[in-house]
C-alpha cells in the first residue's frame, strides 16, 4: 500500500482514535503535575502493554479466523450501535441539552481529587499509577474496538487502522507533553459527530454487504451514506433547538 | 478494574436502551428481507437499513427533546 492510500484509509481511525486520546491524556497529565511522573508513565506504559496484548490475541484472532462475511456483520452491527450512541450524545451536545465536554473541568476535578489523596514521597505512587493505567486501559479499550472495527475487513485495513491509532496516540501524546495543559483546542464534540456518522456509515455498509447487497459503486457509496447520516443529524440539532423554548439551553445543560 | 472495564465495554454499545433496542430491530428487519426476499430485495436492504437508523435517531432524539422541553418547563415553574 503506498503512504497515500495509506493515509486515506488510516484517517478515520486517527480522528476517532485522537478523541479518546485526549481524555486519556487529560487525566495522565493531572496525575503528572499533582503527583510527579514516574508512576503515571509507568501506568500509561503498563496499560498500553496490556491494549497491545488485546488487540494482538483477540483482534488479529477474529479478523484472520472468524470468516469474512461474518465478521462484517457482527462489526457493521457493533459499527453502528457504537457510531449511534456518539452520534446521539454529539447531537444533544449541540442542541444544548448534554453538556459538552469540559477537557480544562475534568482536568480540574482530577488535579483536587488527587491532592486530597496526599502523597508519601519515598514510596511508590500506587494511587497515581493506578489512575493512570485506569484511564489508558479503559480510554485505549475503545481505540482497540476501533482499530478492530476499522479494520474489520482484514489485511490492508486492519494495518491502515493500526497506523492511524498508533498516528493518533503519538500525535496526541506528543502535543500534550509539549503544553502540560489539558487539551482544551481539541474540537471534541465535532469529532465526535464527524466519527459517529462515519461508524454508522461503516456499520451500514458492511451489515448490508454481508447480506449480499453490492453497494453502488462499492466503497464509493460511503461517503454518500456519511453524508446522508451528517445531513439528518444536523437537522435533529436544529430541530432540537425549535423544540426548546427562547433561551433554555444553559438551563437544558442541566437537565 | 474489571467491572470498570466491563461497564464500559457494555458502554461502548448502549447509552440510551430504547436506541440500542432499535438498532437491533432494524438489523434484524434488514437481516428477515434479505433471507426471505429475492437478489432484488438483497440490492435494497442497505438502503433500507439506512432509512431505518435515520428515523430512529431523529424519533429518538424528539423523545429527548420532549423530555428535555418538559424538564425545563416544570423547573422555570
Amino acid at each position: 500500500m503506498d503512504p497515500v492510500t495509506l493515509a486515506i484509509h488510516a484517517t478515520p481511525a486517527f480522528v476517532a482514535s485522537a478523541v479518546e486520546f485526549v481524555e486519556a491524556t487529560t487525566i495522565v497529565l493531572a496525575v503528572g503535575v499533582t503527583r510527579g511522573w514516574r508512576a503515571p508513565l509507568i501506568g500509561t506504559l503498563a496499560a498500553t502493554a496490556t491494549l497491545a496484548v488485546i488487540i494482538a490475541t483477540l483482534g488479529v484472532a477474529i479478523v484472520t479466523i472468524v470468516p469474512e462475511l461474518l465478521l462484517k456483520g457482527v462489526v457493521g452491527a457493533l459499527l453502528l450501535l457504537f457510531g449511534l450512541r456518539w452520534l446521539r450524545k454529539a447531537v444533544l451536545r449541540f442542541a444544548g441539552i448534554v453538556a459538552v465536554h469540559d477537557e480544562e473541568l475534568i482536568y480540574q476535578r482530577e488535579l483536587a481529587a488527587l491532592r486530597a489523596q496526599g502523597l508519601a514521597r519515598r514510596e511508590f505512587d500506587w494511587i497515581g499509577f493506578l489512575v493512570a493505567y485506569k484511564a489508558v486501559l479503559l480510554e485505549g479499550t475503545e481505540v482497540a474496538f476501533i482499530v478492530i472495527a476499522f479494520g474489520a475487513a482484514g489485511g490492508t485495513a486492519l494495518t491502515a487502522a493500526t497506523v492511524g491509532a498508533i498516528a493518533a496516540g503519538i500525535f496526541v501524546i506528543a502535543l500534550g507533553a509539549a503544553l502540560r495543559q489539558p487539551l482544551t483546542m481539541v474540537p471534541e464534540n465535532w469529532l465526535k459527530f464527524g466519527v459517529g456518522a462515519m461508524l454508522c456509515s461503516f456499520g451500514v455498509f458492511w451489515f448490508a454487504e454481508a447480506l449480499g447487497m453490492q453497494w453502488p459503486g462499492d466503497a464509493l457509496s460511503i461517503p454518500l451514506i456519511v453524508l446522508t447520516f451528517l445531513a439528518a443529524s444536523w437537522l435533529a440539532v436544529r430541530m432540537l433547538k425549535a423544540l426548546l423554548p427562547e433561551g433554555a439551553q444553559i438551563e437544558a445543560r442541566n437537565v | 478494574m474489571f467491572k470498570g472495564i466491563w461497564s464500559t465495554l457494555v458502554g461502548l454499545l448502549v447509552e440510551d436502551g430504547q436506541l440500542a433496542i432499535g438498532a437491533l430491530a432494524a438489523l434484524a428487519i434488514t437481516w428477515a428481507l434479505a433471507n426471505a426476499g429475492g437478489d432484488f430485495a438483497r440490492q435494497l436492504i442497505g438502503w433500507l437499513l439506512l432509512i431505518l437508523v435515520l428515523m430512529l435517531v431523529v424519533a429518538n432524539l424528539y423523545r429527548a427533546g420532549v423530555t428535555a422541553r418538559a424538564r425545563v418547563s416544570s423547573a422555570r415553574r
